[in-house]
């Protein structure tokens, strides 16, 4: 980047720690007064080497490490980290427990997005925003640690089904946070909508088309912003979501606003998705019967085969592709999260814009970093 | 556009480029492409089966048989079918020629997939490392056979 600068331009590096990027990664951009002329990602500083450790570890070992490939979606990864091992295995979890995932994954989706949406706030100077989204995701924790024991990094799923049963009272405990929070959205809608400098920094800002989206492989609330209603949950049906009734959630500008609205609208589908969830869930097993698959997993063989399982992310697509070769461990896994390509389709997008900006459009990706870098 | 029309779509096309393509599933199919024709197949894909969303591109290593693979899953946004398409490459000098001309975020897979397995994607428009440091190049981690990164631990830094 340097050999192209012309005398009047600068290179300024953000990151890797800097406080408007979610997690950390350099942004090397190209400035010539405060327009953005080009702009390259780096990435790197905080690789895990997850795929190579999967490798080592066997299946169940395997559940604890995917939940540290975002931290912010753990029961997802895990719900797609099982999913594979579950079609090579052959097996199925029983109505209740494909209930119960349901109901963890999309509290899981509301905190992500509640803290996205503070993260964007702070991003752009709106501060108090965080404080906001931070206290209603404090009550969503504090429901899925009721069930899983833990906050961040749950190890709650297993093969053909869940670790353990809600507790006792759960629905009672739930049902109040989510009305308090469907209350709370609307007040963040009004908010947002009333705010003239929130508009001012968002609307118009960091346009996508649904073309150039799709060309960029977004996946997620990035590309329903712009119109496409791509989501893994109808496209893809997994556990009961085909029993259950919502819709997907789409704008059509493709701005940061429209990125936000589409977020705050799947916060009010999640919340009618738990609904229905907590009132329909069946009695029965958590386990298939039958099988030697229960809450002490055997030490498990998988039979040979490959298998891409997809999953709805808080953040878009999230696959997995594995490989068994029979033995106790897979043989290879590719981890496709949804940020890498969206943090890939960053630098097209701010190119062009002014410097300012490039908070607004990369805080409203609502990235994470530690998934793209994995 | 359903999983069997797509496969007899490829064969018919592709003859003598693809081979063991089958269907797994109603939203699933694979098939292996000549490495020579792998571009020219997806290209191909995305202008005529509506296959306009390359999930992701990885390689996979087979010390055993001395072959590398690499594997594209391509996806759609308008239908729900699913392609693993794979070409297999000689161990000893994997090559392969990129599909960033026909899909733009193949980019990105196909520099990790370089400095992982060593797998060197032809006319890539900047094939260099992505998530390791440059000096760890030429290591390969995710190869079978990698042990470890020995000389420059921090151990052996102090």
């Amino acid at each position: 980047m340097e050999e192209m600068l012309e005398p009047n331009e600068m290179i300024v590096h953000l990151g890797p720690q800097h406080p408007m990027q979610p997690g950390p990664f350099r942004l090397n951009l190209r400035l010539k007064g405060e327009t953005v002329m080009d702009a390259e990602v780096e990435l790197g500083f905080i690789h895990k080497g997850i795929e190579k450790i999967l490798e080592n570890k066997t299946y169940l070992q395997g559940i604890t490490i995917v939940d540290r490939i975002c931290y912010l979606v753990a029961l997802t990864n895990e719900e797609c980290f099982v999913g594979c091992t579950e079609k090579l295995l052959g097996i199925e979890p029983p109505e209740r427990a494909q209930y119960i995932r349901v109901i963890l994954e999309e509290l899981s989706r509301l905190q992500s997005h509640l803290l996205g949406m503070g993260e964007f706030g702070e991003f752009i100077g709106f501060v108090s925003m965080f404080m906001y989204t931070i206290k209603e995701r404090e009550d969503i924790l504090t429901l899925i640690d009721m069930v899983t024991g833990a906050r961040v990094t749950h190890s709650y799923l297993k093969f053909g089904g869940v670790r353990d049963d809600l507790p006792e009272g759960f629905k009672e405990k739930a049902l109040p946070v989510l009305n308090n929070l469907k209350k709370v959205i609307s007040d963040y809608e009004e908010m947002f909508n009333s705010d003239r400098i929130y508009r001012e920094r968002t609307v118009g800002v960091g346009v996508l088309t649904a073309d150039v989206a799709k060309n960029l492989g977004v996946s997620g609330p990035p590309l329903r912003a712009t119109g496409v209603p791509f989501d893994i949950r109808k496209n893809e049906p997994y556990l009961v979501y085909k029993d259950l009734d919502f819709k997907v959630c789409t704008e059509t500008a493709g701005d940061c606003f429209a990125r936000v609205q589409v977020r705050l609208n799947e916060m009010r589908e999640s919340i009618y998705i738990l609904e229905q969830c907590l009132d329909q869930i069946p009695n029965g097993p958590l386990f298939p019967e039958g099988t030697p698959y229960g809450r002490r997993t055997p030490v498990m063989r998988v039979p040979a085969g490959e298998v891409f399982h997809r999953v709805e992310d808080p953040r878009g697509e999230m696959g997995m592709y594995m490989i068994s070769d029979g033995s106790d461990k897979p043989y290879r896994v590719k981890v496709r999260g949804p940020y890498y390509p969206t943090l890939q389709a960053l630098p097209p997008l701010i190119k062009g814009t002014t410097v300012a900006d490039v908070a607004a459009i990369s805080g409203s990706m609502d990235g994470c970093t530690s998934e793209a870098d994995r | 556009m359903d999983a069997m029309t797509i496969i007899e779509s490829l064969t018919g096309k592709f003859p003598e480029a693809i081979s063991e393509a089958e269907v797994e599933s109603p939203i699933r199919i694979r098939a292996y492409a000549d490495k020579e024709k792998a571009k020219e197949v997806c290209q191909y894909l995305k202008d005529s089966l509506q296959f306009d969303h390359l999930c992701s591109v990885c390689g996979v290593d087979y010390p055993q048989r001395n072959e590398q693979e690499v594997v594209y899953h391509i996806a759609s946004y308008d239908h729900p079918v699913v392609l693993m398409l794979k070409a297999r490459l000689p161990r000893d000098s994997p090559e392969i020629e990129s599909i960033v001309p026909v899909y733009w975020n193949a980019n990105w897979y196909e520099r990790e997939t370089y400095e992982l397995f060593g797998i060197f994607f032809k006319n890539h428009p900047n094939l260099k490392a992505l998530v390791l440091p440059e000096d760890m190049l030429g290591e390969w981690p995710l190869r079978k056979d990698y042990e470890g990164f020995p000389n420059r631990t921090a151990r052996n830094l102090v």
